[in-house]
């Protein structure tokens, strides 16, 4: 444990005096530039070497690195520079530089491939899995990853006084973890388990490998019997909160905050993210363990610098003057699309396409599980979401909201997905007042009040109050307004009821609601969120309470679905125990089949795609990406692989 | 007098009191608490969290506690100078905010400064030069930096900057200089960051001041004491300054409390979009986040700069115009 310590803090000195170097040789090589030869490793680690100051490359990568293909062979040097928004913006840095995991996802998200793991068996059951660590990787403080530090994470992850949680510590179906020795281990689940690959190819991926067991350890009772007295004296009132001070799980934001803590990411912190940060930057890790096709270490990038800033309009200026390097999050939205369009001279940039992994630009999710007797049985009814549907004009909101671009869509896979269904995707789509009426009038909607409105089983005019969080996706509002007039033309009323996102969940368990409003998740990872396709978990507002019966973990909101959600639910269990992706690909389609007879939610259009700023000089950065949490872009598209011409 | 300042100084004690409770039942009104706030959020990225981990958090922070007990935590700590923890950062309040704080009181600091420079000139000119040129000028300016919202002028100010000198403006010092201690370097960098906001904050507060300041001075110009003033032979600068400008500033002076929270308050937009290390900023992202020792502590400070402001132009006030001091006996 001392000796770990100390190791650390004569590292951390070393890397101190790397920091400097880097500087100065960065400086050197703007001064002199000029291509770079072939090399092993960048200048400013070469000069450490030499020094003495970082043992030789050969030591510090595995015997067998990783080798990244990329469209061409780079050289070494520049500043990243992108922009990041403060607080609750620690995805910006999951998604650059933290998607480390045992494996990945290739570029076209389909197969998943090896990455800090080299190989991996399952047996057929699914309920065993054997992985294989590469041999040598180091942690950027210079020691070896092993087993023991995949070992120590399931136990912290376990821990019940420590609050960190994934897929990990799942109630429904742990992990149990063996070590074989100190490269190969296996992960052990009571019940099959035939999603884990997918799922530790996502970004829920790097929980495992997010702790060293060196240095976090030290923080943890089990390992230090002062680790409670080192808390109080720090100012901690628990060792947990000072183990998650110093060591906090995958993506915690305070995770970035600590400079010290050892990592497997192709950049280490140099300044880190605190509340008054303004810039949050990053030096290359020289332990990384990947090299490209010709041997050269990677990353060619030498240094990330995130601009800190509340400011939109800043952000924006920014990218438009030339002076963020590579960014879709936060700035490229569809009102500034023109804007970055005609800026590409001036701010030597162009711009890339980026598929989002939402199939809707809105859903909107009527409550069928209402406690109003009236309600819920009108909102049951197939024909009034029917009706509902073919009310909606909706290439006028495609013209008028979003420029035309996007397409009428239904809440479906996108094109781009394998489980695309036309059906699905464009039933009830065509605007059809007559018709629409028609089904109204079947669902029981034949009386009107003197204001047109259509009067419900009981007497009172339909109206649908609907929740919206305008403050998330402004245009929801611009659509619901549209949508207002269009219905009210067919006799049902619409509220528009915009609120407080917190608000927003809180009216989900108390079931308060009678519809709410949400983007399409779940266009390209349907298997993975198919929150709308069945009530899958508790974003599947339309039926939160069937969903908590499908979850089992609150069973005192739960309640029994209807037949048909019951049979996809089974269908989904039996997703999770198939060790077969052929099979899981066609138990998914029968549950979107039943999606389909049923019509649960209503969308309006395909959410179209949006856009990278990608400066000129920067090669190897993507023409064309998916943008997703569970793919957390840009960072499978392999950043270390970049470099500026 | 001394009578006078030290009641004054008692009711200030007993309204931050007051003020305390009062901004700790303001920040848990909204429903729900720092964790719903940030399980919405990462759902709003398409994160989840599993809810024993809320639960195990919402213990660990103390957050189902009744309210009383919470506030009787939270007040029994700042009284020994803890604020408590911010949620968001995991670090004490107390860290958190000296340096925004200090930023935000240097930054208004100057722009008041600015504004009673160029307020109180042109003020007193257009009212004695009334209906004049001059004064038709600095009435369409006042009206106009009145009339246009200050965050506008910042965002017009920014994209001018883009689109003539091809420069993001924004914060408050490049990057390198902000860590770093002060030194002439920094305080030049400072201010060749500073005076956008600096006149954009100014703007709005001297046309306001302009316009008082006209008004009060043109009721005082008409009074017999100024013609006595004029007839005895005064020198014309003399009879304004001495006696009818100290009379017109008296409501200045009177506003001086309410001015640091007005421009603290009045900047959070301002310093959203030109990304400023202020106060400004944190108040709104803690206020947006539940973050509610975070929120309560700066709303906690705000009140009482106001409440010391207050107190400063009231003592102010006796001591300028005898009326008052010798009212209160």
């Amino acid at each position: 444990m001392r000796h770990d310590a100390s190791l650390g803090r004569s590292l951390g000195k070393s890397l101190g005096g790397l920091r400097l170097a880097g500087t100065v040789a960065l400086t050197a090589l703007l001064v002199g530039a000029g291509p770079a030869l072939a090399q092993n490793q960048a200048p400013a680690l070469e000069a450490l070497v030499a020094s003495g100051d970082l043992p030789p490359l050969e030591e510090r990568l595995p015997a067998d690195p990783l080798v990244v293909e990329a469209p061409s062979v780079g050289t070494y040097g520049g500043t990243w520079r992108m922009g990041m928004r403060g607080g609750g913006d620690n995805g910006l840095i999951v998604k650059t530089v933290a998607y480390e995991g045992l494996v990945r996802f290739d570029h076209e998200w389909k197969n998943v491939i090896p990455n800090l793991a080299e190989s991996w068996e399952a047996n057929a059951e699914a309920t065993e899995y054997t992985f294989h660590l590469r041999k040598g990787v180091k942690w950027s403080d210079g020691t070896p990853f092993t087993t023991a530090d995949i070992g120590f994470a399931v136990e912290i992850y376990q821990d019940p006084d420590y609050p960190a949680s994934s897929w990990i510590d799942n109630a429904n179906n742990p992990v149990h973890f063996e070590a074989i020795d100190d490269y190969s281990f296996t992960f052990k689940f009571d019940k099959p388990n035939g999603m884990l690959m997918d799922q530790m190819a996502s970004v829920d991926g790097i929980h495992i490998t997010s702790l060293q067991k060196a240095y976090c350890g030290q923080f943890h009772p089990k390992y230090n019997p002062n680790a409670a007295a080192d808390a109080e004296a720090k100012g901690f009132s628990s060792w947990a909160l000072y183990l998650q001070d110093r060591c906090a799980w995958g993506w915690e934001t305070i995770r970035f905050s600590n400079p010290d803590l050892p990592t497997l990411y192709a950049w280490v912190i140099d300044q880190p993210l605190t509340a008054n940060a303004s810039h949050v930057t990053w030096n290359r890790n020289p332990y990384y363990w990947k090299v490209d096709t010709d041997g050269n270490q990677l990353p060619y990038i030498d240094h990330l610098d995130m601009r800190v800033s509340e400011s939109i309009e800043e952000l924006t200026l920014l990218a438009l003057n030339g002076e963020i390097d590579f960014q879709e999050r936060h700035i490229a939205t569809n009102v500034n699309k023109p804007l970055f369009y005609d800026g590409q001279e001036a701010g030597d940039y162009h711009l890339g396409t980026v598929v989002p992994s939402a199939s809707n630009t809105l859903v909107l999710q009527l409550n069928l599980n209402h406690d109003d007797p009236v309600k819920r049985a009108l909102y049951q009814d197939k024909n009034f979401r029917i009706g509902i549907s073919e009310a909606i004009d909706r290439q006028e909101i495609v013209d008028v909201v979003f420029t035309g671009q996007g397409q009428p869509y239904q809440v479906a896979p996108r094109p781009q997905s394998p489980f695309y269904d036309e059906e699905l995707a464009t039933q009830y789509t065509q605007f059809d007042p007559e018709d629409a009426i028609k089904h109204l009038e079947a669902a029981g909607l034949t009386e009107t009040n003197g204001d047109g409105i259509r009067l419900m089983s009981d007497g009172s005019p339909a109206k649908i109050t609907v929740d919206v969080i305008s403050a998330l996706r402004p245009e929801w509002i611009d659509i619901l307004e549209i949508m207002q007039l269009q219905l009210a033309s067919v006799g049902v009323q619409i509220e528009v009821n915009s609120m407080d996102r917190t608000l927003f969940y809180e009216k989900r368990p108390s079931n308060d609601f009678d519809a709410q409003i949400w983007a399409g998740d779940g266009g390209l990872e349907v298997v993975q969120e198919p929150r709308y396709y069945f009530p899958f978990s508790d974003e599947s507002a339309w039926a939160y309470r069937w969903a908590q019966w499908f979850q089992g973990l609150r069973p005192e909101i739960a309640e029994e679905p209807a037949d048909w959600a019951k049979q996809q639910m089974e269908l989904y269990n039996q997703i999770r125990s198939s060790s077969d992706p052929e099979e899981r690909s066609t138990l998914m389609k029968q549950i979107l089949e039943i999606t389909k007879e049923q019509f649960p939610v209503i969308g309006v259009s395909l959410m179209p795609d949006s856009y990278s700023i990608i400066k000129n000089n920067l090669a190897n950065a993507p023409e064309t990406m998916f943008n997703a949490w569970l793919f957390p872009t840009p960072s499978p598209m392999d950043p270390a692989t970049w470099y500026f011409k | 007098m001394v009578q006078f300042v030290i009641r004054r100084l008692i009711a200030m004690l007993l309204t931050m009191f007051a003020i305390s409770f009062v901004a700790f039942a303001i920040i848990q009104l909204p429903p729900g608490d720092y964790l719903t706030t940030y399980i919405a959020s990462l759902a709003a990225t398409g994160e989840q969290v599993d809810p024993r981990v809320i639960e195990n958090l919402r213990q660990q922070y103390g957050l189902g506690e009744p309210y009383l007990v919470q506030y009787f935590k939270w007040i029994s700590g700042i009284v020994v100078g803890n604020f408590g923890q911010s949620f968001e950062w995991k670090r004490p309040v107390s860290e958190l905010i000296w340096g925004r704080l200090g930023n935000s009181i240097l930054l208004e600091g100057i722009a008041v400064i600015v504004m009673w420079f160029i307020a109180l000139p042109i003020g007193i000119y257009a009212a004695v030069r009334k209906y004049s040129l001059g004064d038709y000028l600095a009435t369409v300016v006042g009206f106009v930096g009145l009339a246009v919202p200050n965050f506008l002028f910042a965002l017009l100010l920014m994209y001018l900057s883009f689109i003539w000198f091809g420069q993001t403006l924004g914060g408050l010092y490049s990057q390198g200089l902000e860590n770093a201690p002060w030194s002439l370097a920094k305080l030049w960098d400072f201010l060749s960051h500073a005076w956008v906001p600096v006149l954009v904050l100014a703007t709005a507060g001297t046309a306001e001041l302009i316009r008082i300041l006209r008004a009060n001075l043109l009721d005082e110009l008409k009074k017999p004491y100024v013609t006595t003033a004029r007839a005895k032979g005064l020198a014309e600068w003399r009879v304004i300054l001495k006696y009818p400008v100290r009379l017109a500033l008296n409501p200045l002076i009177s506003t001086i409390g309410w001015l640091l929270p007005a421009l603290i308050s009045g900047s959070v937009i301002v310093s959203v979009v030109m990304n400023l290390p202020t106060a400004g900023p944190m108040l709104l992202r803690s206020l947006t986040t539940q973050d509610m020792y975070l929120a309560g502590a700066i709303i906690l400070l705000l009140s009482i700069l106001t409440v010391i402001g207050t107190l400063i132009s009231d003592i102010l006030l006796a001591w300028i115009d005898p009326r008052i001091r010798y009212g209160d006996k």
